[in-house]
């Protein structure tokens, strides 16, 4: 404002002059002189005149600079450095090189540290690396709490949730031509050839203040290219309630030891392990139901989980499953409905862990699922379970690598096999079957790792079923696995199958190789460890 | 005045009655990086417990999400995260399995430290064709010591709030940082001063800021695309650069592959300088001034 006063006041001065000029009667040589007066003047007012503008110009740089800055930005910019704009860098002007206002790239070649002016001071401030101090809020209040960030920065989607889908097909050879018998899980390869077993479409995000929302729907190929779907989980769980504790609903894998509510593009090997699958079931133990979690107020952690679901069908694989073709372990099956709490499934978890030091980790659990089964009006199956994982992560770890993780998990079942329907099987039994699986993976380098495992399951004799999921068996698995990015695997697993004989079945073996590969599009939530 | 005082007593009588905790006990601060943490302890004094859940020396992208850190984040007060997706891989599962209230997005208890940051390199296109991308932008931003006492003015705002009875000590720890920060800007505006407008290598873009701040040219990567490892023909065409544009330094944080900088400073003439992001990943680096000290001289000394 000041300076359009200093021009206004320049402007009326030549004109106060022209004014007085002609009052008494000029000689020659005023004139002349009043002319030279003038002209002398108005030289002035143009160089005043220009001055200003070149202050606006200046100014309206200085204002427009610092808010277009980063967010034009490119990696490919920051090398302009010091160069074209100089509020780019307003520490590279006149304050720390004392050089003039228009600062040449590379200034400092010319001068050196002599050169610098020790009285004048780097600069301290820098408004282009801040956005307005107002959307610093600590109070919660306010509108800027979701993305005030940054300026041109529109996350990708601004959508409300994670979506991903996650792509698994496996290429897979076997001695044995029923791979589907071989395999236990219901997202191995069940074919020699190509597989697609676990195309899923994973959703997450949080639904309101209160509670998260996840779902996983799975597409499956079957072995004659026919697309299955299954809803694999549904659920919502709460985010806000007090005293460490965490309700969740609808349908969901149930919280019994470490691979069973996880999918299967975490596992570190191609295949379920044979006690998950045999106990358990092909799909895992999942159903619709309910969970109640609590982290206890301990100085380390200290997880108790209680669920609770129907336990109907084959995702209630030892509990209320009709069986294929309504028969399951040679018994004709109930297939009734729930009569009371007893034929749910209740499934109870307590899980614990602490840090060896700063680079290694030790998670063990309990667990435990009770129900009633399909194979009598009373017959009832109790699983227990104990699961160990130790982790070391080296203290340099790059991109998460190296890293050496052991994990083992071991199984007890009770089963009563009642007499079937009517009573019309000859016995009623009570097996005892146990098994156990132990892993090691190493990652040995970045995107790298290699892993051993073995398996055993012990089913229990009896020579009144022949069903061939009885059958007592072992397995040992190597694979080496490339992951390109965290995106994407490439796994190349040998598989050695030993099935023992039993009253029904002979003794066999079997060698399978698979070749895994996976991707994963979008946005996919991070993994619990 | 009375019923003012009265009222004041009733509250802060509650608010011991629910946390449970006697009036003098320390605040707890759990930063999910050391740098953070550094602040934490320069603004928060004595008056604060810091827990800090990565290891300066490691990678900060890819975290182990530990169960002793759900316990950590459960009985914290105060949260600060960056909140420019750095912690993407490892802080949400925590977060969720910690069930704490205090800690959530929005509460005076979380601080965000990339809020109200300018963040360079936000990404025009999101693909991650183009590796390891944050849509955010560019999340080492700490690096840049104005940034960092803006990020300390937002800590000590929140430890304000959150402790309203150290609030004048934490305000009063926060200038001294300021001003620690201020002064050493200059010496070490000084130290690098002769060597502006040179280019260096990094293994990875985590320097942008630093570059902007003390005016470099941070453009040439080891790594072909952030998270890529280096290949072999990507490291021909970095080699090929350096040569080109006489660059005498290659930045390598301690999580990195330096056998491969090696070499490449072998090829070139150049040298390998150990830089980090993280105050503690270098020796004698405990707090964040000492960090920078550390990267400028071991700038100054590689580029003399």
């Amino acid at each position: 404002m000041k300076k359009f006063i200093v021009i206004a006041a320049t402007l009326c001065l030549p004109a106060a002059v022209f004014g007085q000029s002609p009052t008494p009667a000029a000689s020659p040589n005023e004139m002349e002189a009043l002319r030279q007066q003038v002209q002398a003047l108005s030289e002035t007012v143009k160089t005043l005149q220009a001055q200003v503008k070149d202050q606006q110009a200046a100014l309206a740089k200085m204002n427009a600079g610092p808010t277009s800055l980063p967010a034009s930005e490119s990696p490919a910019a920051t090398s302009a450095l010091s160069g074209s704009a100089p509020p780019l860098f307003p520490i590279s002007d006149e304050s720390v090189v004392a050089t003039t206002a228009q600062p040449t790239p590379i200034p400092a070649a010319a001068s050196g540290p002599a050169a610098a002016p020790v009285n004048e001071s780097f600069p301290t401030t820098d408004a282009s690396v801040t956005t307005s101090s107002e959307t610093i809020s600590t109070s919660g209040a306010g509108a800027s709490l979701v993305a005030p960030m940054t300026v041109a920065g529109s996350r990708a989607s601004g959508t409300y949730m994670n979506i991903s889908f996650d792509g698994q097909f496996a290429l897979a050879y076997s001695s044995d031509r029923n791979l589907d018998h071989l395999e236990v899980g219901d997202h191995d390869p069940l074919q020699r050839g190509f597989n697609a077993r676990n195309l899923e479409l994973a959703l997450d995000g949080a639904v309101d203040p209160y509670f998260e929302g996840f779902a996983n729907i799975v597409f499956k190929l079957n072995n004659d290219n026919e697309t299955e779907i299954e809803v694999e989980e549904a659920f919502m769980q709460t985010t806000d309630l007090p005293w460490g504790l965490q309700l969740k609903g609808g349908q969901f894998f149930s919280a019994f030891g470490r691979i069973n509510p996880t999918h299967p593009h975490t596992w570190d090997f191609a295949d379920d392990p044979l006690v998950h699958g045999l106990f358990l079931g092909s799909d895992g133990l999942r159903g619709v139901g309910a969970q109640v979690s609590w982290t206890a107020p301990v100085s380390w952690y200290s997880q108790f989980i209680f669920g609770v679901e129907n336990g109907r069908g084959n995702t209630g694989f030892s509990f209320r499953n009709p069986g294929e073709n309504g028969i399951f372990y040679g018994r004709l099956t109930t297939d009734r409905e729930a009569r009371g709490l007893q034929d749910f499934v209740w499934v109870p978890r307590w899980e614990n862990s602490f840090d060896l030091s700063s680079t290694q980790t030790v998670l063990f659990g309990v667990s435990g699922a009770f129900g009633s089964n399909e194979t009598g009006a009373n017959a009832r199956t109790q699983i227990y379970g104990a699961d160990l994982l130790y982790k070391w992560k080296s203290p340099r770890a790059e991109g998460g690598f190296p890293f050496v993780k052991w994990q083992t998990e071991a199984m007890y079942r009770r089963f009563e096999a009642g007499r079937g329907i009517d009573d019309a099987f000859p016995v009623a039994e009570t097996f005892h079957d146990w098994g156990m699986y132990s892993q090691v993976v190493w990652g040995f380098r970045k995107g790298w790792t290699t892993g051993l495992r073995g398996d055993y399951v012990h089913m229990q004799d009896s020579a009144f079923t022949d069903d061939d999921l009885r059958q007592s068996r072992s397995r040992i698995a190597a694979d080496v696995t490339w992951y390109p990015t965290e995106f994407s695997k490439l796994r190349l697993q040998y598989n050695h199958d030993f099935l023992e004989a039993n009253d029904f079945l002979s003794e066999r073996q079997a060698d399978s190789i698979f070749l895994q590969f996976e991707f994963i599009l979008g946005a996919h939530g991070a993994h619990k460890f | 005045m009375k019923l003012n005082s009265f009222t004041t007593l009733g509250l802060s009588f509650c608010l011991c009655l629910t946390t449970t905790l006697p009036a003098q006990a320390r605040i707890k601060v759990v930063a999910t990086l050391p740098d953070f943490g550094s602040l934490a302890r320069e603004i928060g004094g004595d008056n604060v417990d810091v827990a800090v859940l990565a290891k300066p020396t490691e990678d900060p992208h890819f975290v182990d999400a530990r169960p002793s850190f759900v316990v950590k984040l459960r009985d914290a007060d105060i949260l600060i995260d960056g909140g420019a997706e750095l912690e993407i891989g490892w802080l949400p599962p925590l977060l969720q399995n910690a069930r704490n209230p205090k800690i959530e997005v929005g509460q005076p208890g979380r601080v965000q430290a990339s809020q109200g940051i300018r963040l360079m390199e936000v990404p025009a296109q999101l693909t991650r064709a183009a590796g390891d991308v944050h849509a955010m932008g560019n999340p080492h931003f700490m690096v840049d010591p104005i940034i960092a006492k803006a990020v300390a003015a937002h800590i000590a705002n929140a430890f304000a709030t959150v402790d309203p009875t150290h609030a004048a000590q934490y305000q009063t720890n926060e200038k001294k940082f300021e001003s620690t920060i201020n002064a050493k800007l200059q010496e070490w505006g000084a130290k690098l001063l002769p060597f502006r407008g040179q280019s260096l290598v990094a293994y990875h873009d985590s320097w942008p800021y630093f570059a902007h701040r003390f005016g470099f040219n941070i453009s040439i990567f080891l790594e072909p695309k952030p998270g890529i490892p280096p290949s072999p023909s990507h490291l021909a065409e970095v080699i090929a650069q350096m040569k080109a544009q006489k660059i005498k330094a290659i930045l390598v944080e301690p999580y990195q592959n330096r056998k491969i900088a090696e070499k490449v400073a072998q090829e070139t003439g150049g040298r390998v300088v150990d830089f980090a992001q993280f105050p503690g990943a270098l020796p004698g680096t405990d707090t964040y001034v000492e960090l920078i000290d550390k990267l400028v001289d071991s700038l100054a000394t590689a580029l003399k």
